[in-house]
């Protein structure tokens, strides 16, 4: 166990947590903070694995950007969630997150299930045994680079598209309605 | 001349299409064109006749159809019988034309009546010209649909319409035991003609049991058309038809038709013991059933119907005996002296309007001519020396008892009594004793002459045609139509003496009964109340067969349309309901929670991979 | 433990167990959206883990880039439709939005 290895163990144990809590929250603020904790350890993660420009995008995306949307859309919506007033003890207050409890049982089943049977098949699988030549120094980004405009230049200019798309999409569906109401009570805010 | 003889059923075939189609072109309005055709053809089946007298025969056939192997002819074969059985058809069916000139005169339907009558001429023409058992049949079923056309010629009343229907199902029985047996006979033989099947038998193809079974089969037809027990039923009924119709196809030829049917296929029933024990006995039990119904009727028709009958089933018995030349004769002169009498009837209820002998009585002075040619009608069917009934009935019983069937001899004696019975109290109580109802008798007159010279014709048929087979003529008739070999006529003093004696007590009886007064009530005073009812209800065979086969046949009808509507059409339905209730489970599969979806996509991905784990 | 691939694997199994059973299970249409977000990740992980063990580094790394790109923009429009929602219904439990039910 060299301490790369106890690196990963951390950052595995911290990234592990954070997912869950981000499930089982009483406030769903604290989950979406718990999520942005998940994401900085799944970059972390990245780093040991020598996916150092993806570990990068990692933190300002998901931690900078998706995280805070996240946490706008948390206030723009959800009023009573954020009390979380349903019953006294802990648990109440935690299963009022939860969906019935028999399609809990049946999602557990799901859940657990594939975690078991991905385990099971990942356990009997015959992997390469060779470590990784530790946090070797490889040129990332002009790979990645590379190849993005040379083979992958065609899903690159689509990827844009569809972040355009998104883009104007989220615009439109988001924005009120400017018509003002039939007793022209409604303001435009 | 006999090569000529396929045209004789042809010219009544033309006359019915012309008839049929241009009807009201035609002078006399349809009546005068088949006359004109059946008087071609009369003279025809003479010619044709006189050829055969002399020696001449024909026959010809040709190809029809072909099925694999089997190649169906059809053809046509002129001898003694079928020249002699011509003459009569035309001749009768000739004199009911001219007769239908007065009696339908101003009828409604008068070209359909003439149509019909010509087509069933026609096809009466080609049964008996027929050279196999598959033409035969097709002109066999066609008598048949012209007999019910014509039965329900008014068939505004609706128990003229149940009539036809009642003729037509009943001699339906018949013909499927007639179809049975003639596909019986071709599976065995594998030849339709009569010949063929003759042949076959002789050298002894078909035997037992099989040819037995055949045999009776083929009389069953013969049961039906010929209207002997048990389908005799619809005979008496068919009288709702104009009495031309009874007189020509109830009387003479159509009824004739079963009986012509055994004599072309005799061969058949000469192998077969068991077959000529059925036949002799059914005709024996018809002849003997029908002459005591006859003696209860009161409708003028029906005891001329019961009559046929009872005659046909003389016809028959002497079929059975072994007695073909004499079932054929008598065959012959039923046909004359039966068309006669039944024109006369018609000429009574012409000139009175109605059937029933009860409103009738002393008419005899003002319908002379019909009252004599009556009487000699009734006086030949009695069997009175020397009319025609008497040498054919006389030939008959001497069958009988020369072949040693002592009880149907005696049966057939006692049924002779009751025939001059009933037509002697006919007699009295039509013609003689006082009117019994003072309108009728007062509107009574004498019909005009295209119906009284027909029947003058046929009364003075009636006293010579007898004379065709008497030991004064040396049993000319013998000689000219006979199976296998001449039958070498005997005389015997004892049958001779008991069938006087029949047509002597009947007449006697019905003289000392109804002479004096027309009361049929001497059977109660005698006890007999209870027996005279029965026969007046004709034993009740009609309300047992409706109450068994029509309305089991109803019942059955029902109950297979209930089953029809509740189970057929249940079940399609039940498979809509079915699918309706199905979909209406399956719907709530559609809660409307996405999460819902999901986890049953999800538990399909794990239950996937499971295997995978498992089996991989 | 060494980190060796199978490891890395079953920590990314067990994230995206979580994420699925989030997904299934919580009420709230964000808090699903956050658990998808899991899922995702965990996918990344995956990938990024085969492309240094087994292929070259590139390719992997660049499906993985692709995903997070197409993960932000669904983010955002998912967003976006929850805010509608919410602006419509004043709530956003998915168990009371079933109106697409028989």
């Amino acid at each position: 166990m060299t301490i790369v290895d106890w690196f990963f163990v951390i950052f595995a144990a911290v990234t592990l947590v954070g997912a869950y809590r981000v499930v089982i929250s009483e406030k769903i603020m604290h989950a979406a903070l718990w999520l942005g904790l998940t994401f900085a350890g799944v970059a972390a993660i990245f780093f040991l694995l020598g996916a150092d420009f993806l570990a990068a995008a990692q933190l300002l995306i998901y931690v900078g950007a998706i995280t805070t949307i996240i946490i706008f859309g948390i206030m723009l919506s959800s009023l009573e969630d954020l009390r979380g007033k349903f019953g006294n003890t802990l648990w109440q207050r935690i299963s009022a997150q939860f969906s019935s409890p028999r399609r809990g049982a049946f999602a557990l089943i799901a859940a657990g299930g594939l975690v078991v049977s991905l385990i099971a098949l990942i356990l009997r699988g015959s992997w390469p045994s060779a470590r990784p030549e530790g946090l070797a120094v490889v040129d990332t980004p002009s790979l990645i680079g590379d190849a993005m405009f040379n083979r992958f230049v065609i899903p690159f200019e689509i990827a844009s598209v569809v972040l355009l798309v998104a883009l104007i999409g989220a615009i439109a569906l988001a924005a009120k309605d400017e018509a003002p109401a039939a007793n022209g009570e409604e303001q435009p805010k | 001349m006999a090569e000529l003889a396929w045209i004789i059923p042809l010219l009544p075939f033309i006359s019915f299409l012309i008839i049929a189609l241009f009807g009201h072109k035609t002078p006399g309005n349809g009546g005068k064109v088949g006359i004109a055709a059946l008087l071609a053809s009369f003279v025809l089946s003479l010619a044709v006749f006189v050829d055969v007298l002399g020696g001449g025969s024909a026959a010809g056939r040709f190809e029809w159809a072909r099925v694999g192997q089997v190649s169906v002819q059809m053809g046509y074969q002129v001898d003694a019988l079928a020249a002699t059985m011509l003459v009569v058809v035309t001749l009768v069916s000739l004199l009911v034309h001219i007769y239908s000139l007065g009696y339908m005169h101003g009828d409604a339907r008068y070209k359909r009546y003439y149509s019909i009558l010509s087509l069933f001429t026609g096809s009466m023409l080609g049964l008996v010209l027929a050279d196999n058992f598959l033409m035969l049949f097709i002109f066999w079923e066609l008598i048949g649909l012209c007999s019910y056309l014509l039965i329900g010629h008014w068939y505004e009343k609706r128990e003229v319409g149940h009539a036809a229907m009642k003729a037509f199902l009943t001699t339906r029985v018949g013909d499927v035991a007639l179809l049975i047996g003639i596909f019986l006979l071709f599976l065995h033989t594998a030849t339709f003609s009569f010949a063929g099947v003759e042949a076959q038998v002789a050298a002894g193809q078909l035997q037992g049991a099989a040819l037995a079974a055949a045999a009776i089969l083929v009389f069953a037809g013969a049961v039906g058309k010929s209207a002997q027990f048990p389908l005799h039923t619809w005979l008496p009924d068919a009288m709702a038809g104009p009495t031309p119709v009874s007189a020509l196809i109830h009387a003479a030829t159509l009824v004739a038709a079963g009986v012509y049917l055994v004599l072309r296929s005799y061969g058949i029933f000469a192998a077969s013991e068991t077959a000529l024990l059925t036949v002799a006995w059914i005709g024996g039990i018809t002849a003997l059933f029908a002459a005591t119904i006859a003696v209860a009727m009161t409708d003028i028709k029906k005891v001329l119907a019961y009559s046929t009958v009872s005659q046909l089933g003389f016809m028959v018995t002497a079929l059975g005996v072994g007695g073909y030349t004499a079932a054929f004769f008598h065959l012959v002169t039923h046909a004359v002296f039966k068309a006669l009498l039944f024109l006369a009837s018609g000429s009574v209820i012409h000139g009175t309007g109605t059937q029933e002998m009860g409103q009738m009585g002393g008419l005899r002075s003002k319908m002379p001519v019909t009252f004599w040619t009556w009487l000699i009608g009734a006086l030949a069917l009695a069997g009175v020396y020397p009319l025609a009934g008497f040498w054919s009935k006389d030939e008959i019983l001497l069958s009988a008892h020369d072949g040693g069937f002592t009880a149907l001899y005696w049966i057939l004696v006692i049924a002779s009594t009751l025939t001059a019975f009933y037509i002697g109290r006919a007699t009295l109580l039509t013609f003689f004793g006082k009117p019994r109802d003072k309108k009728v008798y007062e509107h009574a007159h004498e019909s005009p002459s295209t119906m009284t010279i027909p029947m003058i014709l046929l009364a003075a048929l009636a006293v010579v045609v007898g004379f065709a087979n008497s030991p004064h003529a040396g049993y000319w008739f013998s000689h000219f139509v006979y199976f296998d070999h001449p039958h070498e006529a005997s005389s015997s003093s004892f049958v001779i003496l008991w069938a006087t004696l029949a047509w002597v007590v009947g007449l006697g009886a019905a003289y000392l009964l109804y002479g004096k007064s027309a009361d049929d009530g001497w059977a109660k005073r005698l006890g007999l109340g209870g027996v005279w009812r029965v026969l007046s209800n004709k034993y009740y065979v009609d309300e047992l067969y409706n109450g068994v086969f029509v309305r089991g046949t109803v019942a059955l009808s029902r109950a297979t349309g209930e089953f029809d509507k509740e189970v057929v059409d249940g079940a399609v339905n039940g498979i809509g309901a079915l699918f309706r209730s199905g979909s209406g489970l399956l719907r709530r599969a559609q809660t409307g929670l996405v999460q819902a979806y999901a986890l049953t996509l999800f538990l399909a991905v794990v239950l996937g991979l499971v295997i995978f784990a498992i089996g991989g | 433990m060494t980190i060796s691939l199978p490891v890395i694997l079953a920590v990314s199994a067990v994230m995206f167990g979580f994420g699925v059973y989030g997904a299934l299970t919580l009420r709230n249409a964000i808090r699903i959206l956050m658990c998808v977000e899991l899922i995702l990740n965990s996918v990344n992980i995956n990938l990024v883990a085969f492309s240094r063990y087994l292929a070259d580094p590139a390719q992997g790394q660049i499906f993985t880039i692709f995903v997070m790109t197409v993960a932000a923009a669904e983010a955002a429009v998912g967003l976006a439709i929850i805010l509608m929602i919410a602006r419509q219904r004043s709530h956003i439990d998915i168990e009371r939005i079933n109106l697409l039910k028989w």
